[in-house]
């Protein structure tokens, strides 16, 4: 008992000191200008170039699509941010050396970011409404949440994943700018699943988001939570996945750093 | 700064330029910007436009380009400056006798030409991935619109670096201000499908004109008139915001001694 303790609290301290962490150099108008205003253009471009190519009658397509793709500003972004900062921070060696539980410092790192990502996702779905005509009245709201909740947890996997590599490698930025995009051509978020090659079919199945993306059209198009119930399945599982992955890599990479002598390296 | 200081100062401008290139050419982020991310987006847009055929691959090849160019302007150009700052460099290059605008001109010169490479790799794309024949419609007329578009981008990063120095907050919206210029510059789609009173802000932007010029010639879209109009836009907004940036850079170096915060921001 003592220990599920001692392990909430210290997932429940890393989620919160992680974060702050995060936004102690970032000042709410960066915030404002990343989570609310760069959304939106992104939102924008991408709808518009869109119906540019394809009519009007597209438009959600587009804008269901790329707001739910901005949980990928938080889950890759944020998450590898919060644990690429222990080791730019000079913190790594102190935390390596600790005895707590490192599945729960690992996911505290996320936790955060997946409300947050799911406030960016909401943020886009409200400015593709205000903006782009985008209708909710179809709707189910408690399951297009859930359907947030669960694509922004799995983005998340991805990104704890890609936070790994920030513990191994000079640039991450480099990996994550170029995931984030990627995200934007096999997610399914711009261009429809059945149109692409199998091999990049294949990709996307094996991305967050995609099943996500899917399940959000459907039910903003007035599908029920049992409709996309496989879909939220599989994209949990692909969370689930990416976790443990990372996890994997995470203890690993400690083990790497502790006989090489390495946990200061930068 | 005028163009007689230019003329004055241009193998300082070339020198600056080189050394740049060498410091930037493996330089994942630059990497990214001006070869990766317009990839990427043409990619996304060879698809999205497959359907209307060469023509729309080509005004693709232009415009994913241009968002190369952009990005690179506003991330690489835009921090010319700080860039120097946070090497603790700025000092020694504000004491040289050469004015710190010929040296961020020279180091623009750099980003600029170093983000042509987006239009040759989405160019490539393209030709090889999606098997189009791409040719260049008025190919004079386009290699005289790619060079106003390296001087017009140049003086517009001669505004935005003494800007960002001057004003850290502006610098907190530099990832907002990426899309906006690709939305409101045309490049991957006509403005015309964005509301009216948006359009008087895509005139003052010189990616604007750039973007009209590039895609008229590259498509065979625009008329001589049109195309020599556009040359007009582009060398007008260029030497405004030359006089403009001269004005900038003395206040900003003027206030950087005044308040002895040159090496911090």
């Amino acid at each position: 008992m003592n220990s599920l303790v001692t392990n909430l609290r210290v997932f429940w301290q890393g989620t919160i000191l992680s974060y702050i962490a995060l936004f102690h150099w970032l000042e709410p108008v960066t915030y404002l200008a990343s989570k609310v205003l760069m959304p939106l253009a992104q939102i924008l471009f991408f709808t518009l170039l869109g119906t540019f190519a394809t009519g009007r009658d597209t438009t959600s397509f587009y804008v269901i699509g790329n707001a739910i793709q901005i949980a990928a500003v938080s889950g890759i972004y944020g998450v590898t941010m919060s644990i690429g900062g222990d080791r730019w921070n000079g913190t790594l060696p102190y935390l390596f050396g600790t005895p707590a539980n490192r599945m729960a410092l690992f996911v505290g790192r996320a936790f955060i970011h997946v409300i947050d990502g799911m406030l960016g996702v909401v943020i886009g779905l409200l400015w593709g409404t205000a903006v782009l005509g985008l209708d909710l009245s179809q709707a189910n709201l408690p399951a297009l949440a859930l359907t947030i909740l669960v694509t922004t947890f799995s983005t998340s996997g991805l990104g704890l994943l890609m936070g790994c590599l920030s513990l191994i490698t000079l640039n991450v930025m480099f990996v994550n700018n170029t995931v984030y995009f990627a995200l934007l051509i096999f997610s399914g978020a711009n261009i429809p699943l059945a149109s692409l090659p199998s091999w990049m079919l294949a990709v996307s199945q094996a991305l967050p988001l995609t099943r996500g993306i899917a399940a959000a059209r459907q039910i903003i198009a007035g599908a029920g939570l049992a409709d996309v119930g496989s879909l939220l399945a599989g994209e949990f599982l692909i969370g689930c996945l990416y976790v443990l992955v990372g996890y994997r890599m995470f203890r690993w990479f400690e083990y790497q750093a502790k006989r090489k002598g390495t946990l200061e390296t930068v | 700064m005028n163009l007689l200081a230019l003329q004055r100062n241009w193998r300082a401008i070339l020198v600056v330029a080189e050394m740049t290139l060498r410091q930037t050419v493996m330089d994942a982020f630059i990497l990214f910007t001006v070869l990766v991310q317009p990839l990427l987006i043409a990619l996304l847009a060879l698809w999205m436009l497959g359907g209307r055929g060469p023509e729309a691959a080509m005004f693709v090849v232009v415009g994913s380009g241009m968002t190369g160019l952009w990005s690179s302007l506003l991330f690489v150009s835009g921090n010319s400056i700080n860039v120097e700052r946070w090497s603790g460099t700025l000092e020694t290059l504000v004491g040289v006798p050469t004015s710190l605008a010929v040296i961020v001109f020279g180091k623009n010169l750099a980003n600029v030409t170093q983000s042509l490479i987006s239009m040759v790799v989405s160019y490539l794309l393209a030709a090889l991935l999606f098997g189009y024949s791409l040719q260049v419609d008025q190919p004079v007329q386009f290699a005289i619109s790619l060079l106003l578009t390296i001087v017009a981008f140049i003086s517009f990063g001669l505004i935005i670096a003494p800007l960002f120095v001057m004003n850290p907050s502006v610098q907190h919206w530099q990832n907002a201000m990426e899309f906006p210029v690709y939305i409101l510059s045309g490049f991957l789609f006509p403005v015309a499908l964005l509301p009216g009173w948006s359009t008087p802000l895509s005139y003052l932007l010189p990616p604007y004109w750039a973007a009209r010029a590039l895609h008229g010639t590259s498509t065979g879209g625009s008329g001589l008139n049109e195309v020599l109009f556009y040359w007009g836009m582009m060398a007008l907004f260029s030497v405004i915001y030359l006089l403009i940036s001269g004005h900038l850079f003395r206040r900003m170096l003027v206030k950087a001694r005044v308040d002895a915060t040159l090496d911090m921001e």
